[in-house]
């Protein structure tokens, strides 16, 4: 505010710096050296690449010769896709069922509800493993869904409980007073205005889906692979520059869908709340 | 915003014809209410006639709001019935009351446009567009707010907020109308001309309403009656001007309005009233109301602008000290003590020109018709 600064402004614009210095460092230049190399000209992953071209991009979305990374990502695709909407709508629910009541153990099963989040996820993909064995169900895209639908399904549970508990309890009183019932009330306000946690919740469980590696590597098999497996899978094979092409098409994909996102949900508020 | 203040021309006269419709009484018997401890509200029981408008008056947490969800609705009492016309409504939900509400702070539904917030009662009824659509607008004119229909809440000021709220629960065409607190969250001027509004359609739509305040002035200037509320009480109901002039207890006399509260003992009790005798000096005959024996002690409630100032000394004066005379408005405020050391402030109208005075002593009289109000003192 002050137009002259003194040492604390100083000192407090330095760390600011610095952290945001860090940040761009190890976050996005990665990110930037990794679209380079994927546009290089050269049979191996080269950084900085000596020429510039498609070569990789066309060769990833070659049908026949990329068919097995075609499929691997279908599969991501496909689960990710499922286990989002499962898992939303049972989030949504559970989220809704838990502000209703105020009883203790209402809090005792939103933490329990929560749980997958701090849950190792490796453990969770052993232990789903071997339970699965046990019952005697083969590995399956369905069973990738359902290992994934359990850790993604809090990212939903804890953005629609947070946008519930925002809700101005007035704007339902006024709703039943004015002669709506408790159905029409729930699709006219509380919906509406708990959308966009929803789908901020969606988002972040569809994108921790996709890229979900611990549960995928116990569940998954050959005939289910899915992208990120597929990926450590070339990476430690072939060294294919075709790795960089589809972290470049990933990465695209994510960013504008999240500025998708921004525009219709404000996410960004809605994370960083 | 341009509106005229005067609110009465022949259109709406007719309209007020057009529309008014038996206004039905509101009756609360018995009403009680406790959130576990004590009691919020405690056996309140109060008829609103059809068409009046009440105040509930009272401080914090005297459980002005509690009775007014009661009777929404919100929250069923422990006790006690709530009866409009002649029939009991307790037993029905709040959306089936058909009681329009102005909350507090209005609660309109933010991601509605202002005549979808205006049309939601009829919608939730299953009303047609085209019904909607014509209430919606015959309500945006009620509340001289066309030309904002398709605004959202946020993008409007307080007032237009709250004529917003006000025509969204006029269009389900309730039958009471209850506003928690209207204009707390006005300011001083808009405060009047929403005053003005709301008691404008109050008449207008014939409605049986309760208003929540804890605003003295407001409740005087816009309601019929005034429900003088304490911890969960009624303590005393009457219109604003009984209410001002006749307080029936010294609580009702301390919150409504400014007193000098001045100690005394009754030394004779006459057919013209009460011979007082105070203890700084003075002795009142009052006519007041009440019943005191000889020798009681009692405490005088004198307003300030039922007290005049004197020169000289008569058994009917007391001397005081004056300290400090401020102008407010069109009256002069005196503040002084006097000889038993209680403060006493007196309003005496301004003459023009003249300015405060300085310190000094004088002596203060009763004015010629005032009404002083007496009550028993604890203990002398
Ligand atoms: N939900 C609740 N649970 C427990 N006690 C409550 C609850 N709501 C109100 N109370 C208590 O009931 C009493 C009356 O509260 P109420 O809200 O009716 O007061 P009020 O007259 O509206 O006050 P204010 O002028 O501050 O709005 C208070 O003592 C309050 O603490
Ligand atoms: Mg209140």
């Amino acid at each position: 505010m002050s137009q002259r600064s003194t040492p604390a402004d100083i000192s407090f614009n330095l760390t600011v710096g610095l952290i945001a210095g860090i940040a761009i460092l190890i976050l996005v230049a990665p990110v930037l050296i990794v679209i380079a190399t994927s546009f290089t000209t050269t049979q191996a992953l080269r950084f900085p690449p000596p020429g510039l071209s498609l070569r990789w991009y066309g060769e990833l979305f070659d049908p026949v010769r990329s068919a097995p990374i075609h499929t691997a990502a279908l599969n991501s695709l496909w689960v990710a896709g499922w286990a989002t909407v499962i898992g939303s709508v049972l989030s949504v629910l559970a989220a809704l069922a838990i502000t209703r009541v105020s009883r203790p153990s209402a809090r005792a099963l939103e933490a329990s509800f929560l749980s997958p989040l701090v849950l190792p996820t490796l453990s969770y993909g052993l232990a789903a493993l071997m339970f699965f064995s046990v019952l005697g169900i083969r590995p399956s895209l369905n069973l990738l869904i359902a290992g994934h639908l359990v850790v993604i399904a809090p990212f939903v549970f804890r953005t629609t409980l947070a946008s519930l508990t925002q809700l101005d309890p007035a704007l339902l009183e006024a709703s039943a007073n004015l002669g709506a019932s408790r159905f029409y009330s729930f699709r006219r306000i509380t919906l509406p205005l708990i959308t966009p946690g929803i789908a901020a919740g969606a988002f972040l469980a569809f994108i921790a889906s996709m890229d979900n590696v611990p549960v995928s590597l116990f569940l998954s098999t050959a005939r289910t692979s899915m992208l990120p497996i597929r990926m450590w899978g070339m990476m430690e094979s072939t060294l294919d520059v075709r790795i960089a092409a589809i972290a470049g098409v990933l990465i695209v994909a994510i960013l504008v869908l999240m500025v998708v996102m921004d525009r219709f949900t404000g996410l960004t508020r809605r994370v960083s709340a | 915003m341009g509106r005229t203040k005067a609110e009465i021309h022949p259109s709406m006269a007719s309209q007020h014809t057009a529309t008014a419709q038996a206004a039905q009484p509101l009756t609360l018997d018995g009403v009680t209410h406790s959130y576990g401890t004590g009691f919020a509200v405690d056996n309140v029981t109060l008829e609103v006639k059809g068409g009046e408008l009440v105040a509930l008056l009272g401080p914090s947490g005297c459980g002005k709001t509690t009775l007014l969800r009661i009777v929404a609705g919100f929250i069923s009492q422990t006790n006690g019935k709530v009866i409009i016309g002649d029939r009991p409504i307790d037993v029905l939900p709040p959306n089936r009351r058909e009681i329009g509400i102005v909350f507090q702070n209005y609660a309109l539904f933010p991601h509605m446009t202002v005549a979808e917030n205006i049309a939601y009662g009829l919608a939730a009824r299953g009303e047609s567009r085209a019904v909607q659509a014509e209430r919606v607008a015959e309500m945006l004119a009620t509340v001289r707010m066309e030309g904002f229909a398709d605004r959202k809440p946020r993008q409007l000021s307080g007032g237009q907020q709250q004529r917003v709220a006000l025509a969204r629960a006029l269009a389900i065409r309730p039958r009471i109308l209850l506003l928690d607190e209207p204009f707390a969250a006005l300011d001083k001027n808009l405060r009047l001309d929403m005053q003005i509004e709301i008691k404008r359609l109050q008449r207008q739509f014939a409605l049986t309403a309760i208003m929540v305040t804890h605003d003295q002035d407001e409740a005087m200037s816009i309601a019929d009656r005034i429900a003088v509320m304490s911890h969960g009480k009624i303590e005393q109901l009457g219109s604003p001007v009984e209410i001002y002039d006749e307080p029936a207890t010294l609580f009702v006399n301390n919150f409504i309005g400014s007193s000098n509260l001045l100690k005394g003992r009754v030394e004779a009790v006459g057919s013209d009233g009460y011979r007082v005798a105070l203890e700084s000096g003075a002795v009142w005959t009052l006519a007041a109301k009440g019943r005191f024996e000889a020798g009681a002690p009692v405490l005088v409630s004198v307003r300030p602008e039922q007290m005049v100032l004197a020169d000289e000394a008569a058994p009917d004066r007391l001397p005081v000290a004056l300290k400090l005379s401020l102008p407010i408005g069109g009256a002069l405020i005196h503040d002084a003590t006097a000889a038993g050391g209680e403060d006493i402030k007196i309003a005496v109208p301004r003459r023009p020109g003249a300015l405060s005075t300085g310190p000094g002593a004088a002596f203060a009289a009763l004015a010629p018709h005032a009404r002083p109000s007496l009550f028993p003192a604890a203990s002398s």
